[in-house]
């Protein structure tokens, strides 16, 4: 089944695990409780709706073994485009990650060379973070992957919640057994997502804090990215400030800009 | 005739001398069988161990892809470059097959190694080794499914088992990564390490769609015969077959696999050298007992060149003595080989205790369990060298019987 | 001194079956000594290309690292490490192992780094010897980088192109830097044929923000006479906190090949001597049926059976001995010749090839040692005098009589 629905916005990764899904889910037809499902993930696709953005974000980083803080600028167009520079440390300042349809690129300053990411690589760690290389460049199609479904919905620890599965369809090409995702029933913002594996077990929890109104938007401002095997890690995103549909050129996503940075 | 009659005469004449003699024939063709077969066998069985982990006796690929392997280098119809070997008698499968490097995942775990597109239509597990090692499970049944047969350790890693899935990570033929959802139908173990940590069998059907091949898409047409020796000639007829169809490269196990083929060969030597030597030492102790019998009877041939025999005739008589003592040697080697080889050839012996079973040489897994095959050429090698050693052995007491003066003969002894 | 001067006499007066005996036996001889000294030779650089080019002969690392190898898992202030190990009597060298993608002009693939320190590096292993094109790392010189040799096949690059490293720092950051490649290795094994990348330690520290420890020492007895296993004791009690392996625990495969060598050389020997032994059976007992007048007459005259049985043994020990001489002399001298040039097999085997995982070359060595010189010389001295025991027992037996009327 292609994909021909709706685009979502484009901010960026950890809020596009999550609504690249939502957004397009609509596409799929289901009956019942789906059919619900599917207006519900519509009007969140709604509130969501830009087909491009710039932000600035930070990016904390601990692990057993370090603890780092960058801050990042980040240029999103369509689905299948984004761009993210470093602007600190200064040590990695300059670093640029593109990505271009399914394609990885990373240009490294130091050495004035763009690295085309090849399989090997795909799960390795995407800029010291807790996500991965392949997560970057499957999360445009989780859409096209996942059926959902409305698990919950009424109050659970106070709060009026949505809870939909998402189970992948039977021949996506997804790592992951299931994906669940809570919303606040009131304005359909994520509250946290959860990955399990084929077996069930949980592999990392996405938990969307502080939500605020950014460009003239209400959305949660961080993105925390905690894996399950690994007590005390995880990578947590905030967003400094966010601008959606500035008009960007499809040129700025390209090799040729890479270096010019 | 008459010469046959003398020399069995004077042969049994001595029995003991003679028994010994060719019981020493007898020994060289043991030790000639139990190494040329030794050599015959196992290094049969490397090059089909290592054949059948993918490439083939001879294969058939786009040309530049044995230097440097790559998806991008494919061939657009396997389908008509196989009916086009079918033809071939030497031919006993052959095999559309897909190779290369990708990425396997499941969770959150993932590992690296190669995958092999096969149609399970078309394999069978005498070409195939992966086939035959399952341990867990079964191979996939359709070609265009999503099946996938993994190797043991990497089943461990990545925490599966059959029914579960899995997503492999491959560059396109346009160089596109591109992803698949595979589910695991079955485990196999070799016992090579390599293989079993970094191999997944992979449907074939399913893997041209990823890479964007076309219906008849693949990286190679892995070719196999039932007879080791005929991998050239199958080389020189398909290469004069396909050459039509455009910028092949038809190349043989020794080309694809040349690590193992120049082992093999330098071992091969060696075994060869040693069984010369071991000739010679024997013909020395021939020629010695020929000589032996030829100075005794200095006075029989002087008798006989004095009663009209040429020295020519008594030179082969001589000849034909030390013809027979190598056919006696041939039937006592036979008598004494037989048993052996045939128990070797079935039973064989098993080493594993001291080489342990996963002793590898060349990069492929060695047979820990010793055992003799001969081929026909090797059976007419040792019998022709036999022949050769023996009668050479009886040249020069030949001649020095020849040159027995015939009166002085008769006064002597 | 009786027996021998007979038996001395005999020979001397002999003929061309004793001297076709003596040169089949020397023959062999010769020939077993070469084939010794050749397999001594192979047997050893296997154990070098193993051993002393990179493993070493003992290696400490943190428990669990060799499993599941992290950039973390470092052994601290490796420099007084090596000092203790050096006290007791073991020269080491601290590496450290990284993984990352080196990419050049058109292609990339993972490498394994390894920092080390040159000059400690070169009092353990040999690979510093090793290179086929360029140069090793040179001490106090940096960003060269030495590379295994399909690894610069795959990479397509020769020394003086430039490579990029990226791998990920210990801070988490994404490392990157411009390597030159400064060395491409000859065949060592497959691991490091393929993806061994070797630069200096502080390169490495640099490039992936490590300050301290090193993730592995690499230690060479002082004394090569102290047994292995206790080698491994000794270091074992020296760092209780560390995992201690030899070279042997760390490659059982190419451990039990090597030592199957001396086994394997014994049954070449006795298949080659078995020939031999048929042959010296074969004329010492036409020798004595030759001679059954002669002996009956000894024999009647007052000569013990014993004595006889002697005589025929002392023959034949005269004999083998000067088989073994000949053999000697020309053995030798051949095992000498190629111990200084290699056989070169390289029309047969191109680069090189890999048992056990472990590389050899088409270049073979003879290796003369006390063991490959005497085995065969021992060797064909127990197969004479085993396959004498017949004819001489068939002297000893003689019944005086009927010998001297013997035909």
């Amino acid at each position: 089944m292609k994909f021909k629905g709706k685009r979502g916005c484009r901010i960026f990764l950890g809020i596009f695990l999550l609504l690249s899904v939502v957004s397009d889910s609509s596409a799929a037809t289901a009956e019942g409780d789906a059919e619900r499902a599917r207006e519900i993930l519509t009007r969140i696709d709604d509130l969501w709706r830009s087909t491009s953005s710039t932000a600035t974000l930070e990016m904390v980083v601990r692990t057993e073994h370090y603890t780092r803080t960058m801050i990042m600028e980040s240029w999103t167009k369509g689905r299948e485009k984004s761009l993210v520079r470093i602007v600190s440390p200064l040590k990695e300042k300059g670093t640029v990650s593109l990505k271009n349809d399914d394609t990885l690129y990373t240009y490294l300053p130091k050495t004035d060379r763009v690295i085309r990411l090849t399989t090997g690589m795909m799960m390795g760690s995407w800029m010291g973070s807790h996500f991965t290389n392949d997560d970057l460049v499957k999360e445009s199609r989780l859409a096209e992957d996942y059926d959902p479904k409305i698990t919950f919905s009424g109050v659970r620890d106070g709060r009026e919640i949505i809870e939909f599965a998402l189970q992948p369809k039977p021949e996506a090409p997804v790592v992951w057994g299931k994906i669940v995702i809570v919303v606040r029933a009131g304005d359909l913002l994520p509250v946290v997502s959860r990955y399990y594996d084929e077996e069930m077990n949980l592999a990392r929890t996405l938990d969307f804090r502080d939500i605020r109104e950014m460009g003239g938007r209400l959305l949660p401002a961080v993105l925390r990215m905690v894996p399950a095997d690994k007590p005390g890690e995880f990578t947590e995103m905030t967003y400094q400030a966010i601008d959606f549909g500035p008009e960007l050129p499809d040129s700025l996503f390209s090799l040729m800009q890479l270096r010019r940075m | 005739m008459r010469l046959n009659t003398m020399a069995w005469r004077t042969l049994s004449r001595n029995r003991r001398r003679t028994l010994i003699t060719s019981l020493s024939v007898a020994f060289g063709i043991f030790l000639a069988v139990t190494f040329t077969g030794s050599g015959d066998y196992s290094y049969t069985s490397m090059i089909n161990t290592s054949t059948v982990m993918g490439l083939g006796h001879v294969s058939v690929a786009e040309e530049g892809n044995n230097a440097r392997p790559s998806l991008a280098r494919w061939l657009r119809d396997a389908d008509s470059l196989r009916i086009a070997t079918s033809g071939l008698p030497e031919v006993s499968g052959a095999y559309p097959r897909i190779m290369g490097q990708a990425m396997f995942a499941a969770g959150a775990k993932s590992a690296g190694g190669m995958f092999m597109g096969i149609d399970p239509a078309l394999e069978t597990p005498q070409h195939n080794f992966f086939l035959r090692s399952v341990v867990d499970g079964a191979l996939f049944a359709e070609a265009a499914g999503r099946g996938a047969l993994i190797g043991a350790e990497m089943a461990e890693k990545l925490n599966l088992r059959p029914g579960r899935k899995m997503v492999i990570t491959v560059t396109d033929k346009d160089g596109e990564l591109t992803s698949e959802l595979l589910r695991i139908s079955g485990v196999f173990q070799t016992g090579d390490h390599a293989a079993d940590s970094g191999i997944v069998l992979v449907p074939l059907d399913r893997l041209r769609q990823t890479l964007g091949y076309g219906p008849g898409g693949v990286t190679l047409l892995a070719v196999y015969t039932d007879d080791l020796r005929r991998v050239k000639k199958i080389q020189a007829d398909l290469t004069e077959k396909l050459s039509p169809t455009g910028r092949l490269e038809v190349l043989t196990w020794r080309e694809t696999q040349a690590d193992l083929a120049g082992l093999i060969a330098v071992d091969r030597l060696f075994n060869n050298l040693l069984q010369l030597l071991v000739g010679l030492v024997i013909a020395a102790g021939i020629m010695n007992t020929m000589l032996m019998s030829v100075l005794e009877r200095n006075r029989e041939f002087g008798i006989m060149l004095a009663v009209g025999m040429s020295p020519a005739q008594v030179a082969r008589l001589v000849l034909v003595e030390s013809f027979w003592l190598g056919c006696l040697g041939l039937a006592l080697g036979i008598m004494l080989t037989a048993p052996w080889f045939y128990y070797m050839s079935r039973t064989g012996i098993d080493l594993s205790a001291l080489v342990g079973e996963d002793y590898s040489a060349g990069g492929v897994l060695v047979d820990p369990v010793l055992k003799l095959r001969l081929f026909r050429e090797s059976a007419l090698a040792i019998l022709g060298t036999v022949f050769v050693l023996t009668l050479a052995a009886g040249v020069y007491p030949a001649i020095r019987a020849g040159r027995v003066p015939p009166a002085r003969s008769i006064k002597e002894v | 001194m009786l027996l021998l001067s007979l038996a001395l006499k005999n020979i001397l007066r002999s003929r061309f079956r004793t001297w076709v005996t003596i040169l089949a036996m020397a023959f062999a001889g010769a020939i077993m000594i070469f084939y010794a000294s050749l397999l001594e030779g192979w047997m050893q650089a296997m154990e070098t290309n193993a051993v002393s080019m990179e493993m070493g002969e003992v290696q400490l690392h943190v428990p669990g690292y060799r499993d599941d190898p992290e950039l973390y898992d470092v052994i601290l202030d490796p420099g007084a490490a090596l000092a203790r190990a050096e006290s007791a009597g073991f020269a080491g060298s601290a590496r450290l192992l990284g993984s990352g993608l080196a990419a050049a002009q058109e292609n990339s693939t993972g490498v394994a780094i390894r920092g080390i320190e040159p000059e400690a590096e070169a009092r353990v292993v040999r690979l510093h010897r090793h290179v086929k094109a360029g140069s090793w790392l040179v001490p106090g010189e940096r960003n060269g980088v030495v590379l295994g040799q399909q690894l610069a096949v795959i990479l397509d690059v020769g020394p003086g192109d430039e490579l990029v490293l990226v791998g990920q720092a210990a801070d988490g950051s994404m490392a990157n830097d411009l390597f030159v490649v400064q060395g491409i290795l000859k065949s060592v094994g497959q691991g490091i044929d393929r993806a061994g990348l070797f630069m200096p330690a502080d390169d490495f520290r640099a490039f992936f923000a490590l300050a301290e420890g090193a993730h592995e020492i690499v230690l060479q007895r002082f004394d090569p006479d102290l047994p292995l296993d206790d080698a491994v004791n000794v270091l074992a009690g020296l760092f209780p906190g560390l995992e201690v392996k030899s070279w042997r625990q760390l490659q059982p495969t190419l451990a039990r090949l090597l030592d199957l060598s001396d086994v394997s050389l014994a049954i070449m020997l006795l298949i080659t001597y078995a020939a031999v032994g048929m042959l010296t059976m074969n004329a010492m007992l036409m020798g004595v049926f030759e001679r059954i007048p002669v002996f009956g007459v000894m024999k009647a005259i007052g000569f013990s059976g014993v004595r006889l049985f002697g005589l025929v043994v002392c023959e034949t020990l005269l004999q083998i001995t000067l088989a073994a001489l000949l053999a000697l002399g020309a053995g030798l001298p051949l095992s000498a010749y190629f111990a200084r040039r290699p056989l070169d097999f390289s029309f047969l085997l191109r680069e090189s090839s890999t048992i056990a995982g472990v590389a050899f070359e088409p270049q073979w060595y003879c290796r003369v040692t006390p063991g490959s010189v005497l085995l065969p010389i021992f060797f064909l001295y127990a197969v004479g005098l085993v396959s004498i025991c017949y004819p001489a027992l068939k002297a000893a037996l003689l019944s005086p009589v009927r010998a001297v009327h013997h035909q």
